[in-house]
């Protein structure tokens, strides 16, 4: 009696029946492409925002004609942020499913092995939401993403905190991840470079997962920093800054992209915890022009457009137009096309240099005010 | 260290450590009558924290708006479906086996875990949720910078974990169900042959323990205001191992394990390094169990020939 | 059901009563199933407000009730009565097939049937089936190397995952620090991942049963742990790449890496990144025929039947002079060898390793194995590691219930089998020239 779902389950099964034999009959006329990310498992929340992308991305490709005159299919492919199911679920896109290009893996230390084979079999990758620099710094030439890079909005948020908010007293927190920790260390680094290292009055992990982070903020109570700065996810920022505010720990906080994210008002139990918090981002996807129509397609299908989902629909924007382009699905030469040509995306022009990265990652900053919104700050 | 930051991680410690009690009360019991590790059990606290939430939401969307009221119901409504849930855990997926070996519960138990996990990911979805600070009152001791600030929630949660403990512990030591409970522990067929239904009594012993935790998961979602379906994972393997560290099978035990687990924590990454504090508590339960091997407060084990 | 009982007669069920049962228990069932799922699944909390679905909850809880219905019904029958009886009669079976000591071995065929499908089995498999199966063969390993400590000596090890853990990194670690090949880290791990298994063994098994579980489940929580924050060390959550096997000094990479040939152009083949997971499902395959020898014999051993002895009553093991300690020492260490092996083919495989990969859900999933498998089978265990690694990867068609899937499933075949999929067998033993 405890299986709550257990009817859509089988509905799931015959539908998944009917789509793989369905699937059978017009291989021929459609292009598959994977998007792989953790569907289940502890971050399943971001791989639900690259499926909600992507799928609205390709109903809008597919509405205006598909690729060449093809219609694309998407498919699921999760790894639950596990390396092993990641190298496991790569080659059941390759081989079962034949893909043509992937949109994904959104943990980094799955991004690493997937895209391993990935580059092996000559397969175009793009990942929304993979920053770690060892992503692209491996020459594999088919891998790319449509996100920043660690070491580019780390250094950002220190010359932020040094110049701006003249700290005194830097605390710095990560969640031991490749992703928080690379940036907090990213952040560091030119902490050192702007030769404020000696601000910097704590260097600390807390555990992903976990709520009660009480012990760690008296911490940075007692070192008297005037400045958080964490590097880690929405999940653990909001109750972390919730129990500073309890604590009565004034100190301004900074964060990264990770945790720029609507649910953090939720995470943290109401926007008065988060509020004069600053974070760095790229550019606000929901507020580029170009992308205010799309957004509204989203609301009408009842999707808060949130954290990746628009760069999983822009990464498939990418794949579409160099397919369009190339008139081939072959991963070289589309990677060739996209490191030379322009794509008008979702989130405005994008393009790439030799390692995959984006050339103009755009970030800024961010700050959020009382009602739980967050705007562009200048610089 | 300033007298304020040890007051402050004091509190924090107890705050900690009495929800790793309560939660491990559900272990200890369990495992004290029949055995088993119920892996479930974190995974039962997991779900209390998403009815407090759907039980305050639904009670505020009707137009209530006496916050006292609303507690009250929202934590008997959240008791309820916890035990209604632990209840009928055991009677799907474990007392099938009973009887067999004494692993087959244990890999039950983890499959009852991962469909709880998936079956609230797949209903409520996958994304972090919360509930608005309620009682936002905290209590400041002190002047200038040096403060001790502690908020009403902490203060509510160590005074109802100490409530429900002494409560619990006069239910066992002092009623029918608990006399009948503590025979089943010591001798279950001894029990069975003198009249007590002891499928029953298991049964509420469950019910106990998914009411504990479901007070544990009323309190976390007060004080912390977030909670996701992957709570139970990390709290359900601390609360076990505060179970172990007092003596599994023992109810003070649970409560002081709970307690110098909570407080271990607070006190290593106040004064040493947040990043090895949970190598520093299972490093104190592993030291602990090699000098009582039946933790602090266990009877030690007859050896039967 | 003791009701129920009642309501059949030897001349016939009576209908009347057995209905009137089966709609009480489906109303029964319907009214809890709303109870338990009626916030959860039906009220789904969307910010600080909850949605409306309560239609998903009645509907299931409607599904749940008629299904009672039924199978109360069902129950009735003479097909239902048999089926519940044959049902009961399995679960009531001991632990331990005895087979007689003169039963001719047929198994012999089917061992030789089973190693040409394995061989062959790479050459027709696309490189995903393969990779599944270099991972069932990893898992299976696994199981083999617990299945001495679990299933053999009895002490329950929830922690295995640490010395998987010690092997991958040793690979790893030893490849980027030491220069070490996959050859030379292979027997290096295994012997690192038995000194780990006998410093934490050494002090902790005269613990009891569970409290042997716990400290285990700790020290794997610790290694991961220290695995995860000794950053400079390990890499942390960045992980560390670990190097590919090569045969004879031969790469099996597009282009040689650091001098060496690539097998493809040795041989003058084009390359194909499938040559190197034949190449390592072969090994492994080697190495887990090994371990299926090797276990079997020390079974037969002195050393395994004190094992066994030992699980089954300590105190009279010590009483005929046996050193518990000792051998218990050895069933963890032999255990922990093993799961070094398998970690460094896990690391070999995948190419890169970090920590994620070592949590307590991998340890739960291998003690599964185990015990699916039937505590001490070899050829459950085999089965049961097939079983838990290929069964994610066939649920994968549920997409989002794959997971919630395999749960149940779990669950399901613990009901269905609580003692495992395979008897553990044993031969009797047999007085031969005695009473003449």
């Amino acid at each position: 009696m405890d299986l709550p779902s257990f009817p859509r389950g089988l509905l799931a099964m015959v539908l998944a029946g009917g789509l793989s034999l369905s699937g059978l009959a017009s291989a021929a006329e459609t292009i598959k492409i994977g998007v792989a990310g953790p569907m289940t498992g502890g971050n399943a929340a971001f791989g639900e925002q690259f499926w909600n992308g992507a799928s609205q991305a390709a109903a809008a490709i597919n509405a205006a004609g598909g690729i060449n005159g093809k219609q694309i299919e998407l498919v699921k492919g999760d790894d639950a942020c596990e390396p092993k199911q990641a190298v496991a679920v790569a080659n059941r896109l390759l081989d079962q499913d034949k893909v043509a290009a992937v949109i994904g893996h959104f943990c980094s230390s799955s991004t690493i092995p997937a895209s391993e084979v990935y580059a092996d079999a000559g397969v175009l990758v793009i990942t929304p939401g993979s920053t770690n620099p060892k992503v692209t710094e491996r020459g594999l030439p088919t891998v790319f993403r449509m996100c920043g890079r660690d070491d580019q909005q780390g250094p950002m948020a220190a010359d932020f905190i040094v110049k701006k908010l003249k700290a005194k007293k830097i605390a710095v927190v990560h969640d031991k991840d490749t992703y928080g920790q690379g940036i907090a260390d990213a952040m560091r680094a030119r902490l050192k470079e702007l030769k404020a290292d000696k601000k910097e009055v704590l260097y600390e992990g807390l555990t992903r997962g976990e709520k009660d982070f009480n012990p760690l903020v008296t911490k940075i109570k007692g070192t008297g920093a005037d400045e958080v700065y964490f590097g880690g996810l929405y999940n653990e920022a909001g109750p972390l800054l919730r129990q500073m505010r309890d604590q009565g720990v004034k100190a301004t906080f900074v964060s990264g992209d990770g945790s720029l994210d609507p649910a953090i008002v939720a995470a943290a139990g109401g926007p008065k915890f988060i509020e004069g918090s600053y974070m760095t981002s790229v550019r606000e996807a929901r507020n580029i022009p170009a992308a205010k129509k799309v957004v509204a397609k989203f609301k009408a299908a009842g999707i808060d457009p949130a954290g990746y989902t628009l760069y999983a629909y822009a990464s498939l924007q990418s794949i579409a137009d160099a397919m369009k382009a190339t008139k081939s699905t072959d991963g070289k030469k589309l990677a060739d096309w996209l490191k030379s040509h322009t794509v008008t995306t979702v989130l405005g022009p994008k393009n790439w240099d030799a390692k995959g990265d984006l050339k103009e990652s755009g970030f800024s900053i961010y700050v959020w005010d009382a009602n739980g919104n967050y705007k562009e700050i200048a610089l | 260290m300033d007298w304020h930051i040890l007051a402050q991680q004091l509190v924090n410690g107890l705050t900690l450590g009495s929800i790793y009690g309560l939660i491990a009360i559900g272990y200890t019991m369990v495992y004290g009558i029949i055995g088993m590790i119920n892996f479930a059990h974190g995974d039962v606290y997991m779900l209390s924290a998403y009815v407090t939430a759907i039980s305050l939401a639904t009670l505020f969307s009707f137009g209530l708006d006496s916050l006292p009221f609303a507690l009250l119901v929202t934590l008997v409504m959240t008791m309820v479906i916890t035990a209604a849930y632990g209840w009928t855990i055991e009677r799907i997926a474990y007392r099938p086996l009973r009887g067999s070996t004494r692993l087959a519960p244990l890999i039950s138990a983890i499959g009852v875990s991962l469909v709880l996990q998936n079956g609230v990911q797949l209903s409520q979805g996958a994304r972090t949720q919360g509930v608005p600070s309620l009682i936002p009152t905290t209590l400041r001791f002190g002047e200038g910078d040096d403060f001790v600030q502690i908020t009403l929630v902490q203060v509510m949660i160590i005074v109802v974990s100490l409530s429900s403990m002494a409560a619990l512990t006069w239910l066992i030591q002092r009623t029918s169900l608990g006399r009948q409970c503590r025979a089943t522990q010591q001798d279950r067929r001894m029990a069975a042959i003198l009249g007590i239904n002891t499928d029953r009594i298991i049964s509420s012993v469950f019910i106990i323990g998914a009411a504990m935790a479901a007070i544990a998961g009323v309190l976390v979602t007060l004080n912390y205001g977030s909670f996701d379906f992957y709570i139970g994972f990390v709290t359900g393997i601390k609360a076990f191992t505060a179970a172990v560290l007092g003596g599994i099978g023992s109810l003070p035990g649970a409560m002081l394990g709970g307690l110098i687990l909570g407080l271990a924590e607070a006190l290593f990454s106040g004064m040493v390094n947040t990043d090895y504090k949970d190598v520093f508590a299972f490093s104190l339960l592993v030291l602990v169990l090699i000098f009582r091997p039946t933790g602090l407060l266990g009877k030690p084990e007859v050896e039967k020939v | 059901m003791p009701p129920i009982a009642a309501a059949v007669s030897t001349t016939g069920v009576r209908w009347n009563l057995v209905f009137r049962q089966a709609v009480l228990e489906a109303t029964a069932a319907f009214a809890l199933a709303l109870l338990l799922l009626g916030p959860i699944v039906g009220l789904v909390l969307d910010g600080y407000q909850v949605r409306n679905e309560l239609q998903r909850p009645l509907l299931i809880a409607a599904i749940i009730a008629a299904g009672r219905f039924l199978v109360t019904l069902a129950m009735h029958t003479p097909t239902g009565q048999t089926a519940l009886e044959r049902f009961n009669a399995r679960r009531r079976q001991p632990g331990v097939l005895v087979v007689s000591a003169s039963e001719s071995d047929r198994q012999r065929w089917w061992l030789l049937a089973i190693v040409v499908v394995s061989l062959t089995l790479p050459l027709l498999a696309s490189k995903y089936w393969l990779t599944v199966l270099i991972q069932a063969m990893i898992y299976v390993l696994l199981g083999l190397g617990l299945n001495i400590v679990v299933g053999l000596a009895g002490l329950l090890d929830l922690g295995y995952v640490a010395f998987y853990a010690v092997g991958a990194y040793g690979l790893a670690l030893g490849a980027q620090y030491l220069d070490l090949g996959f050859w030379s880290a292979l027997p290096l791990a295994a012997m690192l991942a038995a000194l780990f298994g006998g410093v934490l063994g050494f002090p902790v098994l005269r613990m009891h049963g569970d409290y042997l579980a716990i400290v285990t489940l700790g020290f794997g929580e610790i290694i991961r742990l220290v695995l995860n924050n000794w950053l400079e060390f390990t890499g942390g959550p960045n992980g560390v790449s670990a190097p590919a096997p090569q045969l004879f000094g031969l790469e099996f990479t597009r282009t040689a890496k650091d001098g060496g040939v690539p097998f493809h152009e040795y041989f003058q083949i084009s390359y194909d990144p499938l040559h190197r997971f034949i190449f390592i499902y072969l090994v492994l395959f080697l190495i887990v025929c090994l371990m299926v020898v090797v276990v079997t014999r020390l079974r037969n051993m002195p050393v395994g039947r004190a094992w066994e002895a030992l699980r089954e009553d300590e105190i009279a093991c010590r009483a005929l002079g046996i050193n518990h300690v000792l051998v218990k020492l050895s069933a963890f260490m032999m255990g922990a060898t093993v799961g070094g092996i398998a970690g460094v083919f896990f690391a070999t495989y995948q190419g890169f390793i970090n920590p994620t990969s070592f949590n307590f859900f991998e340890s739960a999933l291998i003690v599964a194995i185990v015990v699916l498998g039937g505590l001490g089978s070899t050829t459950g265990v085999i089965v049961a590691a097939l079983v838990l690694t290929i069964l994610p990867e066939l649920l994968r068609a549920f997409a989002d219930y794959r997971v919630f899937a395999f749960g149940v499933l779990m669950v399901l075949m613990m009901i269905w089998r609580p003692r495992g999929l395979i008897r553990p067998r044993r031969r009797a033993f047999e007085v031969k020239g005695l009473c003449r």
